[in-house]
Order: structure tokens, then sequence, then C-alpha cells
């Protein structure tokens, strides 16, 4: 099984629905954001950019990649940062270091460092009174390292799990249950039958940045309302 | 030797004013540095990758003696092993206090990953560390020999003369074996960079050999630097050529460092694609100030380090060391800013050719009215990360300072030199 996503762009609203959903399901303290949702080449979210005449406007949803030549899996040097059975990049929050070599090394801007004790963050954000969100439980993967935990401990990196407490249990990622727009797809790329392989055959998907070899998991299908361009590095 | 006492207390107390800074960082979280997601290494990893550059000297030094038949550099050996050794350690302490979870280190012995550049690094630096010390050992073993230290059991029972030849024949295997050590921890020091697609900035082949001519100008510099103060004015004549000899080197391998440098430059300013370009404007239009120190600086130390009038000087060669070592941590912590500041994802603007749009990211602390997402992190390092930056430096000069101190051959050679030389005054007249 290879899990994989595909997010189909000309169907997305650019609501950020999927962006809060990620956020409060996994506990992700404050400033610390597994996914995002922007307007390519904008200054403002939700603006259009061009010339008077030729304007444009596409919504850009980036989570983790799940790249299968994961450089973050490469620089780690203490192997925190791994493959699970299903190809998801995972971190151990017992194992990192907190060297930060996978920020550096990923190009995706996706991984979070916790500057600061996740509590003592959360507490500085003023939220109303007995206010807490996040997936209760801790959750350790089949190998019994622990992916998730509802209150970050200072100093790991954590990032996107493709909701490894969720998948486990056969449910789909809270982005993709979340999505108003239903743009977003989740299943295994390994089996043909499934519904994010037979996207892909269809609309010409791309990768982010995929002349850089790092073989990402997640999928897009362009916006035609965007001309139908190709996103790549130019 | 009052003033050195006070001088190691002066050091002593600037080491623990940084080891308390970190631990005001352990304690608060790396919250209070300037880095943030998006630019996640900063002062630390800079200060560590010049450490590295500046450890060079002393193999460069002890082995040229052997290998290249430079005798006369032979009477600074035992300063540049110690520089060297010094540095090595205070590149080991720099990164410690770059880890989010320094208490877990021990991870890197359990669970190494081999494919981490970083694990190699360690390595690396380890064996050069052990390298120099023994070779450190190995030369000062005649005289602690003569001392009767217990220190010299190794070869107790042997004479003098014995002693003498071990060390010579030893010196030269580590000398040998120390080269490729030396030039394997700039090259390894530069693949942490080099390796990372994500960063154009770095990810050239010429980032391993450009390591290497820095450092080994900037080692050089700094056994100059510290071989003119401990061994004074008064004997700056008799070691004019082992001077004269390091500066030409220094002077050298600046010119090297130049050239690998714009060559680079002109590689991204000939093709003048979009994500080749950035970094390269980053560092001449937002960090205009430094990149002048990184090259300004370096220049005037070549200038100096090759001119007759200043080569030949005690203070022209003071000073072009202290110049150097100066334009070089600006060229180390230039590594970050144009690294981190052209973020890999970005993308065309739709409509607009040649130009590109950099995905913001998070910085990962809410701190109003500052932005969340960024896509530009003006990184100045905080006051913490200056204190805890002291700590390694200071370090590295305790090392130094100790080492010269109480090590044979190091001051006394100086003062025998001298007395021996009023002897001959003496029996001139
Ligand atoms: S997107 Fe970044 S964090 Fe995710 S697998 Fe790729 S390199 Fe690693
Ligand atoms: S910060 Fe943690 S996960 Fe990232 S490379 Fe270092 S040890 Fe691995």
């Amino acid at each position: 099984m290879k899990y994989g996503m595909v997010i189909d762009l000309e169907k997305c609203l650019g609501c950020r629905t999927c962006a809060v959903a990620c956020k409060a399901h996994n506990g992700q303290p404050p400033g610390v954001w597994w996914n995002r949702v922007f307007t390519p080449g904008s200054k403002f979210h939700q603006t259009g950019v061009g010339e008077y005449g030729r304007m444009g406007m596409y919504f850009l949803p980036v989570c983790c990649q799940m790249c299968s030549n994961a450089p973050c899996v490469k620089v780690c040097p203490v192997g925190a940062t791994y493959y699970d059975e299903n190809g998801v990049v995972l971190i151990d929050y017992e194992r990192c270091i907190g060297c930060r070599y996978c920020m550096t090394a990923c190009p995706y801007g996706v991984r979070q460092f916790n500057w600061q004790d996740g509590k003592k963050a959360t507490e500085k954000a003023h939220y109303a009174h007995g206010y807490s969100y996040g997936w209760p439980h801790k959750y350790r993967d089949k190998q019994g390292r622990l992916v998730y935990m509802p209150s970050r401990p200072k100093g790991v990196v954590e990032k996107c799990t493709f909701c490894a407490q969720y998948v486990n249990r056969g449910e789909a990622p809270a982005c993709v249950r979340s999505c108003p727009a239903n743009a977003r797809y989740f299943g295994d790329l390994d089996d043909p039958q499934s519904e994010v392989s037979r996207l892909l055959t269809q609309r010409g998907e791309f990768r982010l940045l995929e002349d850089l070899g790092t073989q990402p998991k997640v999928y897009y299908l362009p916006a035609r309302r965007s001309g139908g361009e190709r996103i790549e590095r130019i | 030797m009052k003033e050195s006492k006070a001088w190691i207390v002066f050091l002593g107390l600037i080491v623990l004013a940084g080891l308390v800074a970190w631990g005001f960082q352990l304690k608060e979280g790396m919250v209070v540095t300037n880095m943030r997601n998006p630019f996640s290494w900063g002062i630390y990893i800079a200060t560590f990758a010049f450490f590295v550059g500046i450890a060079a000297g002393g193999l460069i030094v002890s082995s040229s003696v052997y290998i290249f038949d430079l005798a006369l550099l032979k009477p600074l050996a035992r300063i540049a092993k110690i520089t060297a050794f010094a540095s090595a350690m205070g590149a080991a302490a720099m990164v410690l206090p770059d880890l989010g979870r320094a208490d877990r280190v021990y991870n890197l012995l359990l669970h190494p990953n081999f494919r981490s550049p970083l694990v190699w690094d360690i390595i690396v630096i380890t064996g050069y560390a052990l390298v120099t010390l023994v070779s450190l050992y190995i030369d000062v073993l005649p005289d602690l020999f003569k001392q009767k230290s217990r220190l010299a059991f190794p070869v107790g029972g042997k004479t003098e003369d014995e002693v003498l030849e071990i060390s010579r024949r030893l010196s030269r295997v580590a000398a040998y074996v120390g080269l490729p050590f030396a030039i394997l921890i700039h090259t390894v020091t530069a693949w942490i960079f080099s390796t990372q697609v994500s960063r154009s900035w770095w990810n050239t082949a010429i980032l391993p050999p450009d390591f290497i001519s820095v450092a080994v100008a900037s080692g050089t510099a700094l056994v100059i630097l510290v071989s003119l103060t401990v061994k004074g004015r008064e004997t700056f004549q008799q070691y004019a050529g082992a001077y004269r000899t390091l500066a030409s080197i220094s002077g050298a391998f600046i010119i090297v460092h130049f050239f690998f440098m714009y060559n680079d430059f002109m590689l991204r300013w000939w093709w003048g694609a979009a994500h080749e370009m950035e970094p390269l404007l980053i560092a001449l239009r937002d960090y205009t100030w430094l990149h002048l120190a990184e090259v300004v600086l370096p220049f005037a130390a070549m200038i100096m380090f090759l001119h007759p009038g200043t080569k030949n000087s005690f203070r022209g060669l003071y000073a072009a060391s202290l110049i150097l070592l100066a334009g070089v941590y600006a060229h180390r912590f230039l590594l970050m800013p144009s690294s981190y500041n052209s973020i890999p994802l970005s993308l065309p603007v739709p409509g607009v050719s040649g130009e590109l749009w950099a995905y913001p990211i998070a910085t990962g602390v809410y701190n109003p009215p500052q932005d969340i997402f960024v896509s530009f992190w003006n990184y100045v390092p905080s006051g913490v990360e200056v204190m805890v930056t002291l700590f390694p430096m200071a370090l590295v000069l305790l090392v130094i300072t100790l080492g010269v101190r109480y090590l044979p051959g190091c001051y006394e050679s100086a003062v025998k030199a001298s007395l021996k030389r009023t002897d001959e005054k003496t029996v001139s007249y």
C-alpha cells in the first residue's frame, strides 16, 4: 500500500477549511500550520493577479508532499523522520533531537519547529477559558513510535502525518473530510482501481517542484481558469 | 604570567555567561533566538562552519613540515596543533546549543542514520580532533620524557635519542594520516550544505573546494595570530621565515577562494534564471554591508599577506590575520540569508513571465502584530544567541591559552631563544 493524495485545483475554493480542520484536529500550537492555502502570485489571498484584461487566480493548498525520495528522511541524523509501511513520512517525537536539518532540506516549507513548549504557546494565545483543541490521545504507529500527541514538547519538529491517527482506523484525513468542495482525494496509489489512481490518468496531473526529484505522493490536477498552466519551477 | 592568569579568569567568566544564556534558552525554548521556521539555522551553524574552517591550520602546518619539507615551520607546529584542537572543540561545543533537544544527543550514537551528512561530519570532526591530539602528544613526547613526566610512560626506559627518533618517525605518520582528515572535515562540512537540492545558494559543486580554500586561508591566519601573540615581538626575526611562508599560503588561498566564489556568481548571473539569481541578489541587495565585509576584508588581508612591507612586519601580520578572520566570519554568516530567504517553493506568477512568487511559510510563533506567514525573514541574531555564541568562542581561546601555557615548547622556546641570543651578543662583545 502506498498512500497518496490528489488535490483538484479546479474545485478548490481557497476557503482554507482544510487548513483550519487540520490545525484543530492535530492540535497544532499557535503559529504552527501543517497545511496552508494561498493564491499563487498574489500578495493577498483571494485576489487576482496579472495584467488588466488578463487577470487570473487559483488557489494552491500545500501540506507535506509525502516525498518518495524525501530529503528530510535522508538528512535526519537520528532516523527520527522515517517512512512507515505505507510510504507515509512521519516524525518520531521521542527520537527527534531538534537539529532542524530536515527543515533546511524540505523544499516545501512544511516542517514546523516547536520553538517553545506547546502548552505555554497556547496559553499565550488567550483562547476562551477552558477551550482546547486537537485529537486528545497520543498516537503510536505500528512500530510503537510516537507520531502524535496533543501537547507538543518544545524542541522537536512536526508536520502533516496524513492524519495517522484517523487513517489507521480506516478514515480519511481531516482535510479530505472537511473540504466543502470535495477537492481532495485520498487513497492507495498502488491500487489501480482506487479513486486516486483513476484520477491520475485523466487530467494531466502534476507535482510541485517536480524537477527536484523529490517524487511527492501529493498530486495536483490543474485549474482550468488559470489557463491550465503547469505550475513548475521556471 | 600574571597577565595570562587574569586573561584565563576573564575567558572563564565569558564561558560561564554563555552557559547561563544557554540555560535560559533551554528553559524557555528556542523562541528566545531570532530563528524561525523559514530561517531555521542562524548564527550558531554559521559559527560552527567558521570553527571547522579555522581548525584547518594545525595539520596544514604540521603536515607541511613533513610532506612538503618545510622544516622552517616546525617551531610553530605545536601552536598550530593546539589551535586546531581548540577549534575542533569549539565546533563541537557550538552545535550543542543549536539542538532543540540537546538532552537527546545520545540518539546520535544509538540510532545514527549513515545517509545523513551531519552524521558523517560528526565522525570526521571527532576523528580530526583525535588525530590532532595524538599528533600533539607525539610532538611533545621528547619534552615530557626529559621532564620525567608520567605522561611519557609509553617510552619509559628508552634513551633520549631513541625517544626523539620515535617522535620524529610517528610525527611523519601523523602528518600523512592528518592531511586527508583535514581535507575531509571541510569537504564533509560543505556537503552538509551543498547536498541540499532545495537550497540553490549551497547546491553547487564549488562549495566543498571553496570551503577548503577558506579553511586553509583562515586556519593559517589563526596560527599566525596565536604564534605572534605567544612568541612575542622579540622573537619575530627568528621566525620571520615561517611567518612569511604562512602569510604567503594564506594570501594565495584567499585568491583561490575569490576565484571559486566569483565562478559561482558568474554562472548565476549569466544564465539569470530567477531561482538562481535570487540568492545572489539577496546577498548583494539586502545584505550589502555584510557582503562588502566578506569581500573587502579578505581582499585587504590578501594584499597585506603578500606585500613585502606588511608580511615582514609584526604589526602588519597581526592586523592582516585579524582582518581576515573578521571577513571570513562575515562570509560564513552569509551562508544563511541567501539560502533561507530565497524560499524553495517559489512559483511563476500567472500571466507574468520571469517573476517568481514565494509561497509563504508559517513562522511557528504567534506573536501579534507580527505576521505568521512570511516570505522573507529578516534574521538578526538575538541577544541570547550572541551570548550563547560567546561560549564556544571563549572556550576556543581558553583551550589555546591553557595549551600554550602548560605544554612544553610553546613559550619556553621563545624565552630560551631570546636568552640564547643575548648570550651570543655578550660573547661577541
Ligand atoms: S514535503 Fe518536506 S517534509 Fe514532506 S516528505 Fe517532502 S521533504 Fe519531507
Ligand atoms: S530536527 Fe528532528 S526530525 Fe528533523 S532532522 Fe533533526 S532529528 Fe531529524
